[in-house]
């Protein structure tokens, strides 16, 4: 789910930085350094929206770099336990399916792929239906429900689960 | 839920009943695994404020709305193992962040993203500007996401859940996966099953309005 956040951040910035474009170097900076990366609490930082405050700086003893702390407004992306999302299939083996849905992986495991679908091996891998009405390939959409999530230092990791009323695939691109 | 503290987010552990899941093998891989290494952990809860400022903001939040759940579910007497394992599985999102969170609807979302990428157009003769890869993907995911074509007119139908205990991360969910029927809604929120009776007349008459504001594709 995307949201709309205020965070903050102390930016420090070199000397050489400083003079009449000391705001925009600031600024720039903290989009160089914040935009793109992941944090477990706040999930993808997707984009910075703008800058709300910007406090007095403080030079650090011993150097010359001087310390701002930054207030700014942005949208993250985090997946959250219980949500329900839709995911485009990037793979599909024996143990399960993986999905992307925006900047996050989504694994679901075949023991939550309902029993009546089965694997079936091949060139184009897939969980199909046993009267072949539904299935589940690379590039099929399908609806699911977060049940884990996972943070490391650049990427978030979910299990997801087709195992429940209302969800499974939503769009088959063989009949697209 | 006692691991409001935990560092990581976990799948349910094996204390915690399984039933409606019906799968036991792959968990107890994942939770042998997590043993090996810190890195790789699937835990229940939230992570506690690691960075970023204002840590009163964890127990500020995590009362009145663990109250508020926890009171709906002792009301239902008999049902509490049921409960448990369902709340373990029902959004939390107002508990795990602090207050000045937005939740947005993927089509809120994609309209500030692709107004940022019309600015990154303009911006663009910069070559140290660039978007990050998560942007790109974040956007595409959020225009195929959006069924609408009016994200206020969706915003204004739905809050008028909230005077019915509907919080804004359920109004999300709802918006996002376009429910048609009622039925869809409560399997798909299970949260506001608590509320089923009071919220059927309500949600109706709002889905047949976010009908109306559907794109047609």
């Amino acid at each position: 789910m995307f949201f709309h956040i205020v965070l903050e951040r102390n930016m420090q910035l070199h000397p050489r930085h400083f003079g009449r474009n000391l705001r925009e170097n600031l600024v720039s900076k903290l989009v160089k350094d914040v935009e793109g990366t992941c944090s477990g609490r706040h999930g993808f930082v997707v984009a910075i929206t703008g800058i709300e405050n910007v406090g007095k700086g403080l030079i650090r003893d011993g150097t010359g770099f001087v310390t701002f702390p930054v207030k700014y407004q942005c949208v993250v992306f985090r997946p959250f336990k219980g949500e329900i999302l839709e995911a485009a299939v990037t793979m599909v083996n024996k143990m399960g399916f993986f999905a992307e849905t925006g900047p996050v992986q989504i694994f679901v495991s075949n023991h939550l792929i309902p029993d009546d679908m089965e694997f079936q091996s091949g060139d184009m891998p897939n969980y199909t239906t046993s009267d072949g009405s539904v299935k589940i390939q690379k590039d099929s959409e399908v609806r699911l429900k977060i049940i884990g999530t996972r943070v490391d230092a650049t990427e978030i990791f979910c299990i997801g689960t087709i195992k429940d009323d209302f969800l499974g695939v939503i769009n088959d691109p063989t009949t697209a | 839920m006692s691991e409001k503290g935990g560092r990581m987010f976990s799948l349910p552990t094996k204390t915690t009943p399984k039933s409606s899941l019906k799968s036991t093998a792959g968990k107890d891989d994942n939770s042998a695994k997590s043993k090996r290494g810190r890195k790789v952990q699937f835990g229940t809860e939230g992570s506690p404020d690691v960075n970023f400022s204002s840590p009163k903001s964890d127990g500020k939040f995590a009362t009145p709305f663990g109250k508020g759940g926890k009171g709906e579910k002792a009301a239902n007497g008999g049902k509490t193992h049921v409960a448990k394992e369902s709340q373990s599985l029902e959004l939390r999102v107002e508990q795990e962040l602090p207050e000045n969170v937005k939740c947005l609807m993927d089509c809120e979302a994609a309209g500030i993203l692709e107004g940022i990428q019309d600015q990154m157009v303009i911006l663009s003769s910069d070559p140290t500007i660039k978007l990050p890869e998560s942007f790109g993907s974040g956007l595409q995911y959020a225009k195929t996401g959006s069924y609408y074509t009016n994200p206020q007119s969706v915003r204004k139908v739905l809050q008028s859940l909230t005077k019915y205990g509907v919080s804004n991360s359920e109004i999300c969910v709802i918006a996002n996966t376009c429910p048609e029927t009622v039925d869809e809604v409560f399997a798909l929120v299970r949260s506001l099953e608590a509320k089923r009776s009071k919220l059927t007349g309500p949600l109706k008459d709002v889905l047949e309005e976010l009908a109306k504001l559907k794109t047609s594709t």
